[in-house]
Formats: C-alpha cells, sequence, structure tokens
C-alpha cells in the first residue's frame, strides 16, 4: 500500500501543504519556547550565550581530568602491592635480564637477548604454536597479565644465560603449568633455541 | 770479584756441570729404550656398587648430552656415552646392561626424527642393541621418564606425542610389545616386573598392570592438590617393592605402597621431622621457611630407610632452588638424623645402594662431591666432571 492510498485525516489537509505530517506535541512545545526567547530576547545577546556554552563545551575534553574512556575498565583502589617475591623485585625496562616482569615462570635462554625479542624470535627459529601460561604481575601499572611462554625452535641452545622462574610453576603431570616441557611441538624439529613471554591477555 | 776469586768460581761451575752431565748420562744410558705399542681398548670390570652412571644434561649445547662412568671410590672418570637431547639413562638393576632414551635428527638440528633406545654393555660401553624407538616425550630429564621393571626384563618409556602414554619394551626380544595410553597423567614409577604408577593432573595416581600384551589400569582417589602443593617428580622409589614416597612442595611426604592397589598413608612432614613448623603454601607467598628443592632432589637408601632431600631456605615458588643442605630422614620414625651443610648449593642428589653408601651432590660449575652416606663428610670431588650434572644411577637402583 502506497502513503497516497491513506486517506488523510482532515486537520492535516487544512493545516498545510500536501504531504506535510501535523506537528506532534513536542514539535509544538519545541516551537513555543523558541518563540518565547526570541521574543524575550536579542539576536546579539542569544548568539553571545550560545557562543560561550559552545566555546566552554569545546574546551572540556582538554582540561586536566582523567578521561573516562582512558581510565581501566576496572581500576583497582590504590597501588596493588607486588603480590609475589619475583613481582617485588621485577623490573620493567630491560628484557634480555631474568628479573625481567613478564620471567616470573619462565625457564631457560632468553629470546631477547638471543637476537630476538620479548615476543620475537631470532631469525632463523620458528616460534611454536604451542606454550604453557603463566601469571605475572606488571609493577609498572599494577595489574597481572596472562603470559605464553612460547619456545622458538630449530636452532639448539642459544646459551644465553639461562634463567629460571618458578612462580605457579607446576610438575609435568600438569602439562599446562610446567616449564620444562619441550614446547616446541608444531615445528619443524623439536629442538628448543629460546623462549618469549607473549601477553595474552589481562588476569587482574 | 777479585780475577783469581773469579777464575776459582768458573773453575767450580765447569766441574759441577761436567760431573752432573757424565751422572745424566748415566741415567738416560739406564733407561730402557721405549718399546713399540698397540692401541687397545681398556675393558671395565663388572659394575660395582660404587660404580655410578652420572647424567649431563649439557642444556647449553643439548644434543650433546651425555652419560658419565665415575668411580666413584677413586673419584676417577672411567668413560662416557652419548646421550642425546634430553636424554634420560637407567640401569638394569642386576647392572647388566644400561639404557640411554635419547633422540637424533637425520642431518643435526632438522631431518626425520629418530627416538632411541641404545642398551650398552656395561663393561665395554658399546652399544649391543639400538632399539627405535615409536617416540618419546622431549622434556628436561626427569629419571621417572624412563623406568625398568625389577627383573630388567621391560624398560618402560614415557611419550607425550601424541598423548601421554608409556611405550613397554622387552629388552630381550628388541622391540615395543605395547603401548599403555595414560591421559591426564605422566612419568613412570615402577613396582614387581609387569607394572607401575603414573602421577595425573588431578592428584591422583594410574597404577598400570601389565600381563602379556594388555594393560589393565587403576586409579587412586585424590590425596594432593596440584595447585596447591604438588608433589614433585623426583620423588624416590624402592625398587625391590616399588614403595614411594611423594615429596610436596612444602614439604609433606605421602608413602605410597605402589601396585594394582595403591595404598596412600598419611603424609608427615619433613619440617615437623626436623622440630620446625610445617612451611604456609601459595596462600602466603612471602614466607620464608627450609623446604625442598632443586631438580633430583630427593635420594632413598633402601636398606636403611634413610631418606636424603636437598633442603633450602625460600619461600613457596621456590621449588626449584639449589638446596644448601641435606637432611637426613628415617622413613619409618619420621625423624631427622642429620642435616648435612653442603660446600656449594646442589640441584641433585643420589646415593648408593649398599652397606657403605655414598652420597652425591654437585654444584653449578658441574663439579661432582662425594660423600660418605653413613657420617656426612665429604670425601672426595671430581671438578667440573660435567656442564649440567642432573642424577645419578646406582646398581640396584
Amino acid at each position: 500500500m502506497s502513503q497516497s492510498d491513506r486517506p488523510e485525516p482532515a486537520d492535516r489537509r487544512a493545516a498545510g501543504h500536501p504531504g506535510e505530517r501535523a506537528p506532534g506535541l513536542i514539535d509544538r512545545l519545541t516551537e513555543r519556547l523558541t518563540r518565547r526567547m526570541a521574543s524575550h530576547s536579542s539576536r546579539r545577546s542569544f548568539a553571545g550565550r550560545a557562543g560561550a556554552w559552545l566555546t566552554l563545551g569545546s574546551m572540556i575534553p582538554t582540561l586536566p581530568v582523567t578521561r573516562a574512556d582512558a581510565a581501566p575498565a576496572a581500576k583497582p583502589e590504590g597501588r596493588p602491592k607486588a603480590p609475589t617475591p619475583f613481582a617485588a623485585s621485577a623490573q620493567t625496562t630491560d628484557p634480555t635480564t631474568c628479573n625481567y616482569w613478564r620471567y616470573c615462570a619462565i625457564d631457560g635462554f632468553l629470546c631477547a637477548a638471543c637476537g630476538g625479542g620479548v615476543h620475537s624470535c631470532p631469525p632463523g627459529t620458528s616460534p611454536s604454536p604451542t606454550s604453557w601460561i603463566g601469571t605475572c604481575f606488571n609493577p609498572a601499572d599494577g595489574r597481572s597479565y596472562l603470559v605464553a611462554y612460547r619456545d622458538c625452535c630449530g636452532q639448539d641452545a642459544c646459551s644465553q644465560p639461562p634463567c629460571l622462574g618458578t612462580e605457579g610453576d607446576q610438575p609435568s603431570y600438569r602439562p599446562q603449568a610446567n616449564n620444562d616441557i619441550i614446547w616446541c611441538f608444531g615445528t619443524g624439529a623439536l629442538i628448543y633455541n629460546c623462549s618469549t613471554s607473549v601477553i595474552v591477555g589481562n588476569a587482574s | 770479584m777479585s780475577c783469581p776469586h773469579r777464575f776459582r768460581f768458573v773453575t767450580v761451575v765447569l766441574a759441577a756441570g761436567l760431573l752432573g752431565g757424565i751422572a745424566a748420562g748415566r741415567a738416560v744410558a739406564e733407561e730402557p729404550v721405549l718399546q713399540e705399542e698397540e692401541s687397545d681398548i681398556v675393558r671395565l670390570s663388572p659394575v660395582t656398587p660404587h660404580r655410578v652412571l652420572v647424567h649431563d644434561e649439557a642444556g647449553q649445547h643439548a644434543r650433546d648430552g651425555r652419560v658419565y662412568v665415575v668411580d666413584a671410590d677413586a673419584g676417577k672418570l672411567l668413560g662416557m656415552v652419548q646421550a642425546a637431547y634430553n636424554a634420560n639413562v637407567v640401569q638394569d638393576p642386576g647392572g647388566k646392561a644400561f639404557y640411554v632414551a635419547e633422540t637424533v635428527w637425520s642431518r643435526g638440528n632438522r631431518g626425520d626424527r629418530l627416538d632411541l633406545l641404545p642398551a650398552y654393555d656395561p663393561q665395554t660401553l658399546t652399544i649391543t642393541n639400538d632399539q627405535v624407538l615409536p617416540g618419546r616425550a622431549l622434556v628436561t630429564p626427569k629419571q621417572n621418564d624412563l623406568a625398568v621393571s625389577n627383573d630388567g626384563k621391560h624398560v618402560y618409556v614415557f611419550s607425550m606425542v601424541p598423548t601421554s602414554a608409556v611405550y613397554v619394551v622387552d629388552t630381550a626380544a628388541h622391540k615395543v610389545t605395547q603401548t599403555v595410553d595414560i591421559p591426564g597423567c605422566a612419568l613412570i614409577y615402577p613396582w614387581g616386573n609387569s607394572g607401575f604408577t603414573s602421577v595425573c593432573a588431578d592428584g591422583s595416581l594410574a597404577n598400570v598392570s601389565l600381563a602379556g600384551d594388555h594393560a589393565t589400569v587403576s586409579h587412586t582417589a585424590p590425596f594432593f592438590d596440584p595447585e596447591k602443593d604438588a608433589v614433585f617428580e623426583h620423588s624416590p622409589t624402592r625398587r625391590p617393592d616399588g614403595k614411594t614416597w611423594f615429596i610436596s612442595y612444602t614439604g609433606l611426604v605421602y608413602p605410597a605402597s605402589l601396585s594394582a592397589g595403591t595404598k596412600i598413608e598419611p603424609a608427615w612432614s619433613l619440617q615437623e621431622a626436623a622440630g620446625l613448623e610445617r612451611p604456609p603454601a601459595g596462600d602466603a607467598p612471602f614466607v620464608k621457611a627450609w623446604r625442598p628443592g632443586g631438580w633430583h632432589l630427593s635420594a632413598l637408601h633402601y636398606a636403611t630407610g634413610h631418606l636424603f632431600v636437598l633442603m633450602h631456605q625460600g619461600t613457596f615458588w621456590t621449588h626449584k632452588q639449589a638446596g644448601t643442605e641435606v637432611w637426613e630422614l628415617d622413613v619409618s620414625t619420621h625423624k631427622l638424623i642429620r642435616r648435612i651443610p653442603l660446600r656449594q648449593p646442589s640441584m641433585m642428589v643420589g646415593v648408593t645402594q649398599d652397606a657403605s653408601p655414598l652420597l652425591f651432590t654437585g654444584d653449578k660449575d658441574g663439579t661432582f662431591y662425594v660423600w660418605n652416606a653413613t657420617t656426612g663428610k665429604l670425601l672426595r670431588q671430581i671438578h667440573h666432571l660435567g656442564d649440567d650434572l642432573y642424577y645419578t644411577v646406582a646398581l640396584g637402583e
């Protein structure tokens, strides 16, 4: 059914052009408010007040207050204390040493000291698609993160000074939480070169 | 010096030199002429209680792992065999052979993978059978990933790919006779001639009875919480009867008589045996206390029931920290016998099974320490025997 096929109410036909809708309650209130404001103020004073509100409104985002969208979803009250001895002495700047915060449960050689990075394999090696997951506390932001310890494989041990983090490490009958297993499944040769620590989620 | 005096001094020196030369010439003349030699190979005597196998993972270049044969009485290296890539070693309880589970690739670090179980003659250190395996678990070497039956007729090999399983190798027929799936479980604690137990992820045990070409598996109820206080993989088993003392991270000891119907006794505490309090677990992560730790952290002298455990002072998650002391405890009375302070922290402890037992520890430099296990006194050491000494295997273990 087309609109033109519809019978129009008598008042609408009388109020304006063909096809126009009759003003509703909100329309009528808005019109009345606007007319009253116009009859009680000059155009210049209206423009001045409107401009002032516009200027103030545009400056609000620049004020030195914490922006809601940049704040954490659930910002903990105060600064959280390090939950473990490793976290209490961990640092956040040098991923080539054992006390870097992500290495709370790493076992082996640091890819960051072997030509790779915290989440990058050295050239000539392949990342394993499998890993086990640890949970480490970041002193810089006070949150804990899920860290996947993905091995880089294909060359023999990198031989840089080894690190042995054991927080949360369980025996191999709990393989999902064991750092002794050669996590090179799915790569060509299961030869272990070094370990990365990849953030895979927020554990706070 | 005046001229006459100088003349006299030179004369004396010349005379002394002449006499010395004559004496030396006479000595040389008296030495027999060295004879021509034949190349040969040393043949060792049969295995003795104090001749031990020492596993070296060589973690900085793991494809070069090896097993040393050491005369612990003399503090002398007798020989070695290769043990490639996170290998394991186990010895026939009677000392007739030892077996190395190892992995190589056809082109070094690439190519076709080959998992092997060579059997070695303990006197010639030559391979008598080079068994090909369907696979094996690649994991930092744990003694309980490879085991042998009490009669030496079966070797058990733990594998993780594609699922948790144990390969049973007939050492006489030289073949894998069966594959036992142990889903959710790992490790091998042998008992008797045809059975072993594995630890499972829920804190229970799986008991595997072998008969012919089939296996029967039974499970115990969970007896520990792996999340809160896991038991160490390197818990010692008394070979003759399969009794095992599972030691937890906090130092609880769960005696378990392993069999098809394993019985687990109430736990006792290492620290309480020493007159100390039981330390808390991970819910109090900053509390320092004496705790068990290391890699191969415990050993048992079967005849006396003396348990040797590496201990250190640390917080809960320090279960792989090297021990600064060895605690000797009696597993029947649950009493501490002795605390042995170590010269250097050790990741491993081992013991021989004879009536005059020796105790072994290592250090981060690969030095091998030999102690009198009866007195707790250090006897000797072999400086830098290897790179990463992981555990020892003595006759009868």
